[in-house]
């Protein structure tokens, strides 16, 4: 019997079933199968088929017998059904919009996964689920042809916290690496994925541009069994650079910024930092690991954006600032 | 294999095991509708309608069989051996769909956050926990700016939203009344594509030029719209701008331009850009801080060399 076609036979079985079946019962059910060939191999052959039935949700859980109750595996119908969720018009609609921006961006880990989820909590709904008014397209990069694939791969290494082979790119060195890497979780930040992992070749932690990887391979072997794990104090968004000078490239440096005119009330959105405000405009103070970082990103705000300290940040500013001009055909007096 | 690494077989499966339910709540639909629902052709749903066939609970008498067919090119369920509801979600599939929903920034109160937390009901109590902690591995809370989720809530709703915004034409930030169309994220940044009622034509806002957003009481019947917003910077171009880069920024360039990048000696290369927007040109150039020229035209440059002597000034 071919295996899919088994596992729907057990999990039709173990629905209808009111007690408990036993392990002879199987064999005895599933005879081709359970019941022939040795004992061993039989019941590896069921652990196999109880542990794929656990990845798609469904637990068979055996139940001790006892003088009034027989022993044999059940499935509880109640943790097995999907429950009707009460989720509003409005959240389901949001929902759907997110799910199906994420979906169609062509660029999301786990794209089967939320896939399955859309038309999970759109079951009980009648009529066709909202139209999604939400549209994102990844990708500040130009190659993004084998981005969902990479992605698909490094979401199946960390949910089975498997080892990935890859190789990876450094516009730096313009050289390629090979890594093995043990996949912590992976983050969109700007439209571009990162990896971040324990890299065997660095014996660190390492961020990794998904778009810079090439030839990215899921450890096949002993799927059930995790190669490493993650741990506990790791927190992702530690090593993931979510503005321009937050990469840790150089010891942290407070750097003051003053945003003035028609910047002054949108400081809070344009910096990671609550503002305070006196006459001449909204002030803030970013902490910076990569200061050209920070003070290229301020002068892409134009001249309503002054550092204002301290003095290493305002010559370093003022010096590119001279290099843009002075490359621009700019003379100083 | 799959793509995703799992077996085959898991991925079939929970799509059989969809299938089953899915036709018993929705009798009658055409095999191209439940085809496009499970995401597959048509010839591959055929094919699960015949695997389906032989499936049953043993000891497999003529009414222990899922009784699946098509009539008329209509699918139709008799007996679904007690599959009359999908599975719950896994914990990977409710963690790849709260991922999704953090791309929209959910607020304190709006409906996607309720909306999150009312996943956990609908996963096994067993997977709550790895739920939780995988929800740890996909990060992409911070992507999006304040406001998306309410204006996602408003556009759902047909509901006007104003707003301040500083547009690159104005010295001051102006106040908006917009009936949301859309919201589209292209390379990292966020827009608002919607109907600007005192301007009373389509128009297309950045967020991030954006405070934030009131959604009013005013509800508006959606308009005809263009179809698919023109994205910035892409297609409206009236000149292009030829921009160069040295040796040590070319190999970023080239990954976000790719073969629209031309070399140029001693490792350099250039590119072009729509030059239709002085303010995003001038800021961009800016943001590499001497490792980028313009190289024509001239007043291109000019406006280059001039924003960078006000930034000095």
């Amino acid at each position: 019997m071919e295996r899919t076609e088994r596992l729907l036979d057990l999990v039709a079985l173990l629905l209808d079933s009111k007690h408990p079946i036993s392990w002879p019962e199987l064999r005895e059910a599933f005879k081709a199968d359970y019941g022939t060939g040795s004992l061993e191999s039989c019941e590896r052959k069921f652990e196999r088929d109880k542990a794929e039935l656990l990845e798609l949700g469904i637990p068979l859980t055996f139940i001790k017998g006892d003088d009034e109750h027989e022993e044999g595996y059940v499935v509880d119908r109640d943790a097995y059904y999907l429950p009707e969720v009460s989720l509003s018009a409005e959240e389901l609609a949001v929902l759907y919009a997110a799910g199906s921006a994420a979906l169609g961006s062509g660029g999301f880990p786990g794209s089967q996964d939320l896939a399955h989820a859309l038309r999970k909590i759109g079951f009980f709904t009648d009529g066709p689920p909202p139209a999604p008014k939400v549209r994102l397209e990844l990708g500040g990069v130009a190659e993004t042809k084998n981005l969902p694939e990479r992605l698909d791969a490094l979401w199946s290494a960390i949910t089975t916290r498997k080892s990935v082979t890859l190789d990876y790119f450094s516009p730096h060195s313009k050289q390629e690496s090979h890594r093995v890497v043990d996949a912590y979780g992976l983050a969109l930040r700007r439209g571009l994925w990162s990896l971040v992992g324990y890299c065997h070749l660095r014996k660190a932690i390492r961020t990794f541009h998904v778009h810079r990887m090439h030839r990215v391979t899921v450890n096949a072997s002993k799927p059930r069994s995790p190669d490493y794990e993650v741990p506990a104090s790791f927190s992702l968004e530690e090593y993931v650079a979510t503005w321009p000078w937050q990469h840790r490239f150089h010891e942290p440096i407070d750097v003051e910024v003053l945003l003035t005119g028609e910047l002054a009330p949108l400081a809070g959105t344009l910096f990671p930092s609550t503002p305070t405000s006196d006459e001449r405009g909204a002030r803030v103070t970013l902490r910076a690991t990569d200061l050209d970082g920070l003070l290229t990103y301020v002068l892409s705000l134009g001249a309503q954006a002054k550092v204002l300290g301290p003095d290493r940040a305002k010559a370093r500013h003022r010096e590119l600032a001279l290099a843009v001009f002075t490359a621009h055909g700019g003379v100083t007096s | 294999m799959t793509p995703e690494g799992r077996t085959d077989v898991h991925e079939r499966l929970r799509r059989l095991l969809f299938l089953v339910p899915f036709v018993s709540r929705n009798q009658g639909r055409s095999v191209d509708e439940v085809a496009k629902e499970l995401g597959i052709k048509r010839d591959e749903l055929l094919e699960e309608l015949d695997l389906l066939a032989f499936v049953g609970r043993p000891p497999f008498q003529p009414d222990d069989f899922v009784d699946i067919y098509v009539e008329d090119d209509k699918v139709y369920v008799d007996l679904d051996q007690r599959l009359s509801a999908p599975p719950r979600l896994t914990a990977a599939a409710g963690v790849a769909l709260a991922a999704a929903a953090a791309l929209l920034k959910p607020g304190h109160s709006d409906a996607l956050k309720s909306a999150i937390e009312k996943l956990e009901q609908v996963l096994p109590a067993h997977a709550v926990k790895r739920f939780r902690e995988m929800g740890k591995r996909l990060d992409l809370t911070l992507e999006g700016p304040t406001g998306l989720a309410t204006l996602s809530q408003a556009i759902v709703e047909h509901r006007v939203v104003t707003f301040d915004y500083l547009t690159s034409a104005t010295a001051h930030a102006e106040r908006r009344k917009v009936e949301p169309i859309e919201l589209f994220s292209h390379r990292g940044q966020w827009y608002l594509s919607g109907f600007d009622v005192a301007r009373q034509s389509e128009r297309l806002f950045r967020l991030d030029r954006m405070g934030a957003p009131d959604v009013t009481g005013e509800t508006f019947a959606p308009r005809a719209t263009s179809g698919r917003t023109s994205l910035p910077g892409v297609s409206q171009s009236v000149q292009k701008v030829t921009v160069r880069f040295e040796a040590a920024t070319a190999p970023y360039i080239r990954e976000r331009f790719g073969v629209e990048a031309r070399g140029l000696p001693e490792g350099r290369i250039e590119v072009d850009v729509p030059g239709d927007n002085v303010r995003w040109l001038t800021g961009w150039v800016l943001s590499f801080g001497g490792a980028a020229t313009v190289t024509s035209p001239d007043w291109a440059i000019r406006s280059v060399a001039d924003a960078a002597k006000a930034s000095l000034e």
